[in-house]
């Protein structure tokens, strides 16, 4: 059996365990061991990564790559036959970007926490626990498992942020995590729905003797038990209920009676239960993207965080929203997905503009670029919501380019911030003088992130206005015109970096008085350079060669819309002759 | 004549029958009555014995129901107990608390240094056991009244262990008051029950059979006031307002023993009275009895919660917390059919853990740091990260989150809820599932704010303390199954699932 993903998402812990037992005063060493584990999980990831076929038939329910499958826990529930939970991992398109993102993401923020002085035990303790989490969660393919990554994440963020933070940062902390924990109330409301109306039929099969235990059953019997179960030929107590996400993507394993099921007529407020699941999910993960309105955390958290944890917040955590829209949201609920498209992508769009012209009146630096992510992360939802296959690329894409540019943004702050101590916006004048190799990254990073072609947020969001311009005509879900405001969001971007480059980084050197006693302004260090050089390269490399990553999602998104699409129309024509 | 003395033959002969099957409460009665006795002698030596003997008694009766095969016929006492599955794993769960408490009250400063009174303590910790094991095998309403004040009497003497502290005064006459009227109650309750069907044999069909025909305006009453009675138990709305005060004023150990021996004995009472309406013949009613039993479970959830949130002692905290865990159980009760009997039994067993978890930790703090407030943890889990993180975990899995049993234990029972919707659809069990879970945020709310003195707040400033070695195993010994059973519910659930089908 291949451990690959398993290594892939339990180094960091066993790196955590290693520095768990070495003494609080030996700090070279615990950092050391912190890089250790994160430069293995690194390794790990590109090595999966070269190593995934991108070539190979992929749509979200087939098509897993590295697959680890085994029971993990199983019981009787009496009449409602067996519960059972698998650590069930796997990897596809739409994953193995992530995979990488979390990575790079990964070795950086450790060597931006090289200067972390307070606790340092506790910290790469935590540090770690949340590589592990973030990295489970891109490869969990069974919703628990899912979801016991997904809140694990917010345990280590909440003292992240909580102890190592800036002045106002219990309620940052506090606010972070309340938001989350709400968000993810919602998806196990959904959970909970969806695993009791689910059956996995391959351990149905098992359980009904038509095969084997523990060997695999073939298509037919696979069709067979479907077809058994909507034909209501199944008992109650023989069907095995089951976590497994491609197994819910699939209509013919739902319980025919179940309130979830797309024939059911059971309507809740005038609307059939299965939208206002999609619903509750869609907020679930809206929460983590961040999508206005449920966006207030994220400039609280960002601005009180200490810079490693920032980076790995805009780089990969919110990248888990994102990509749980992608991996469950859409694929479980395609009705829905097709029927409130213009919402999910009109909500895209708002963020978009509302997160740009608030990172316009922003004077703090690091709250410009926590709401520049709110606007950025706005076009994976536009993407996603057009449905068609540029789009979605696209929004992967941004997803993954944005991972690499906001990690890039949050070090120049921070690299600022470490010298004065201070960072709003009108403080400063003419830094390009002081420091040129500085300013030259924060050019990259501006640029890159504005969109320069060359640079791979230009690819992300061509991809994404290429699929918002052709949904009307491919997919019929998205009006024209509200791709045409989210051009304007580019504009808006365009005008916040460079005014900002302008009132800081040119004209002549000034500084606020009172901050000069205890500014220290040099240039960069090495280790500033260590992280900032390999991001802008990356930035550029995926920018020039997009085929790089196009080519190892391409496959899996093509089937992946094509699916979300045929599926959506299914349903929601089931739905439209059995209730409007 | 003649008839008389068969009648009387027959019944001794029954009663004699049954006896075996109580093993495990004759011998709690038997130890109760060795400590009472040995109590009398002055000896520091016999005094010094005294735990020890009641550990021993715990054990014993922990072990004989781990092991079970002493049961003999199932219905004891001429139709007054029934020795079941529940009864034994509810025993099981009962010992446990026992043994427990008597742990706490070793580790317990304040309980050692009291200088009279030390053995009846003992004894009546086993008497409060017995009562509890009484109350869970009981299917008459009289000894379900007998049972329960059984349990009373002994939560009474134990609130007052501490008595030269006011607070303790308050808090046994606020107990003993509420408690009498609550008893009276449903004394009064049972009374109408027994009017309307000339039995007290609740989990017989014909009893149910009978109410249904009776005025619908009466049964409901009557319900109301018995239920008085349990909800005073498991601490539920609206009698819950013993609660907070108990728990201040009563000895640690003794309060973690309440939030947990009780309560889990009150559910399982109301869970055989709820069990019954699975009898095809009165199923039509179980509507009503949800929409009691919901609109009460909601009540408790509500209040529990919300009233959390405002509380600055985490002695109230746990209380509140206490009844709104209470809310979450009754949430449970509501979703009919099989398997749910199972999810209960898992919440109280991780219930058990979590809650002699914290009281550990607060008994730590009061006794060795001197801590009463919120506010004085300040500082204290950086200075002692061991008892930090271990108090971090029983207040995460209080609040329900992975990777603990009380998030396993919540996803049980609102499984269950969402499963008895959709077949109901009730919206009243889609409300309870939605609130419930939402409220999970609210509880995060409350529930870390000891964590977060913990950690973030201001810096320790008090006298360094050396851990002893007991507490820190202890403080393990609690936490360990919180994590087993996350990971491995099925341990523990294909256990309570083969003691609930075996007969004996």
């Amino acid at each position: 059996m291949n451990l690959i993903l398993t290594s892939l998402i339990f180094t960091p812990l066993l790196a955590a365990l290693v520095v768990l037992m070495l003494p609080v005063r030996q700090q070279k060493p615990i950092k050391a061991v912190a890089l250790l584990g994160s430069l293995v999980q690194l390794g790990l990831a590109v090595w999966l990564y070269l190593r995934f076929d991108g070539g190979a038939f992929a749509n979200g329910q087939t098509g897993y790559q590295f697959v680890e499958k085994l029971r993990w826990i199983g019981f009787s529930l009496g009449n409602l036959g067996r519960f059972q939970i698998e650590y069930f991992v796997g990897v596809d398109g739409i994953s193995v970007g992530m995979v990488l993102l979390t990575g790079i993401v990964g070795v950086i923020g450790v060597i931006s926490s090289w200067t972390i002085e307070k606790n340092v035990k506790g910290y790469f303790l935590l540090y770690l626990l949340l590589l592990t989490s973030v990295m489970g969660c891109f490869l969990a393919l069974d919703f628990f498992l899912f979801y016991l990554f997904f809140e694990f994440m917010l345990l280590p963020m909440y003292f992240l942020i909580g102890i190592w933070g800036g002045p106002k940062r219990e309620y940052a902390a506090i606010k972070f995590f309340i938001y989350t924990l709400v968000g993810s109330l919602f998806i196990l409301i959904v959970m909970i729905g969806l695993y009791t109306s689910v059956i996995d039929p391959q351990a149905t099969a098992w359980q009904l003797k038509l095969v084997q235990d523990g060997l695999p059953a073939g298509e037919e019997v696979i069709a067979r038990v479907q077809q058994m179960l909507q034909d209501n030929a199944l008992h109650a107590s023989d069907m095995v209920r089951t976590f497994s996400i491609p197994a819910m993507m699939n209509a013919a394993n739902f319980v025919p009676d179940s309130l979830l099921h797309s024939l059911s007529d059971y309507q809740l407020w005038n609307l059939p239960l299965r939208f206002i699941a999609f619903l509750l999910l869609f907020a679930g993960f809206a929460i983590k993207v961040p999508v206005v309105p449920v966006h207030t955390w994220l400039p609280d958290a960002h601005v009180e965080a200490p810079t490693p944890i920032s980076v790995l917040l805009a780089a990969i955590l919110l990248k888990v929203g994102g990509y749980g829209l992608i991996r469950i949201v859409y694929p479980i609920f395609p009705d829905g997905a097709a029927y409130f498209s213009v919402l999910v992508g009109g909500l895209g769009v708002f963020s978009i503009i509302y997160g740009a012209l608030c990172a316009l009146a922003m004077n703090d630096l690091k709250k410009l670029i926590a709401y520049s992510s709110v606007s950025h992360m706005g076009f994976v939802l536009l993407g996603l919501a057009s449905l068609t296959t540029e789009g979605v690329n696209g929004a992967i894409y941004m997803m993954f380019s944005h991972g690499l540019i906001s990690a890039m943004l949050f070090l120049v702050v921070g690299v600022i911030y470490d010298r004065v101590h201070n960072r709003m916006i009108q403080n400063f004048r003419g830094i390009a003088n002081k420091m040129p190799a500085y300013t030259t990254f924060v050019v990259i990073a501006f640029f890159a992130s504005l969109g320069l072609p060359g640079f791979s947020g230009f690819i992300a969001e061509l991809l994404v206005l290429v699929g918002g311009f052709s949904a009307p005509e491919a997919t019929g879900l998205l009006p024209r015109w509200l791709t045409v405001v989210a051009v304007f969001g580019l504009l808006l971007a365009a005008a916040y970096y460079l005014w900002a480059l302008q009132r800081m980084f040119f004209g002549k050197f000034w500084i606020f008085p009172d901050l000069r006693p205890k500014a220290v302004i040099t240039d960069l260090n090495s280790r500033e350079y260590l992280m900032l050089v390999p991001l802008a390269l990356l930035a550029l490399l995926f920018g020039i060669f997009p085929h790089l990553l196009l080519d190892k999602i391409g496959m899996a998104v093509a089937g992946f819309t094509e699916l979300v699409l045929q599926n959506g129309q299914e349903q929601l024509n089931i739905i439209s002759s059995s209730i409007f | 004549m003649e008839e008389q003395g068969v009648f009387l033959t027959e019944s001794i002969n029954a009663i004699l029958e049954g006896a075996g099957s109580l093993l495990p409460e004759l011998m709690l009665a038997f130890f109760f009555l060795l400590l009472v006795t040995l109590d009398l002698f002055k000896s520091p030596a016999i005094k010094r014995l005294l735990p020890w003997l009641a550990l021993t008694a715990f054990f014993a009766s922990l072990l004989t129901q781990v092991l079970g095969g002493y049961t003999t016929t199932s219905v004891q006492f001429l139709n007054l107990l029934r020795s079941d599955g529940l009864a034994r794993y509810a025993g099981i769960l009962f010992s446990a608390a026992g043994i427990f408490t008597i742990l706490l009250s070793l580790q317990n400063r304040q309980l050692e240094n009291r200088q009279q009174g030390q053995g009846e303590y003992y004894a009546f910790l086993l008497m409060l056991v017995l009562g509890l094991n009484l109350m869970a095998k009981s299917i008459n309403l009289l000894m379900v009244f007998l049972a329960i004040e059984l349990v009373s009497i002994a939560s009474y003497i134990l609130t007052l262990t501490l008595k030269e502290k006011g607070r303790a005064i308050e808090a046994g006459l606020k107990y003993i008051l509420y408690g009498t009227l609550s008893a009276g109650v449903m004394l009064y309750g049972m009374s109408f029950f027994y009017g309307l069907t000339g039995s007290l044999d609740y989990t017989s069909g014909d009893f149910w059979f009978t109410l249904l025909q009776a005025n619908p305006l009466m049964v409901t009453v009557a319900a109301v006031l018995l239920f008085a009675g349990f909800f005073f138990k498991i601490s539920a709305a609206p009698f819950h307002f013993w609660t907070p005060d108990v728990y201040q004023g009563a000895p640690m150990p003794v309060v973690a023993l309440f939030s947990t021996g009780p309560k889990m004995a009150g559910i399982v009472v109301i869970l055989r009275f709820v069990a019954a309406f699975s009898d095809p013949g009165i199923s039509v009613s179980v509507a009503d009895v949800q929409l009691f039993l919901g609109l009460a479970a909601l009540t408790t959830l509500a209040i529990g919660n919300f009233t959390a949130i405002w509380q600055r002692t985490p002695r109230r905290l746990m209380a509140y917390s206490s009844i709104s865990h209470a809310g979450f159980l009754l949430a449970g009760l509501l979703a009919f059919g099989t398997g749910y009997t199972n999810s209960i039994l898992f919440y109280l067993t991780v219930l058990l853990f979590m809650n002699f978890g914290v009281f550990l930790f607060l008994q730590m703090a009061e006794d060795d740091f001197r801590m009463e407030r919120m506010a004085d943890f300040a500082g204290l889990g950086r200075a002692y990260p061991y008892l930090g993180v271990m108090a971090l975990l029983y207040f995460l899995s209080l609040t329900g989150l992975p990777p603990l049993a009380g998030f396993m234990g919540k996803l049980l029972v609102f499984s269950n809820l969402w499963e008895s919707y959709s077949l109901s659809q009730d919206k009243l069990l889609l409300a309870l599932l939605v609130v419930g879970i939402l409220l999970t945020g609210v509880a995060l709310f409350y529930y870390i704010k000891i964590p977060f003195y913990l950690f973030f707040k201001g810096n320790y400033t008090h006298k360094n303390l050396v851990i002893s070695l007991s507490d820190k195993l202890l403080l393990a010994l609690f936490a360990l199954p919180l994590l087993v059973f996350f990971f491995k519910p099925d341990l523990l659930l294909n256990w309570i699932e083969k003691l609930l089908t075996t007969v004996r």
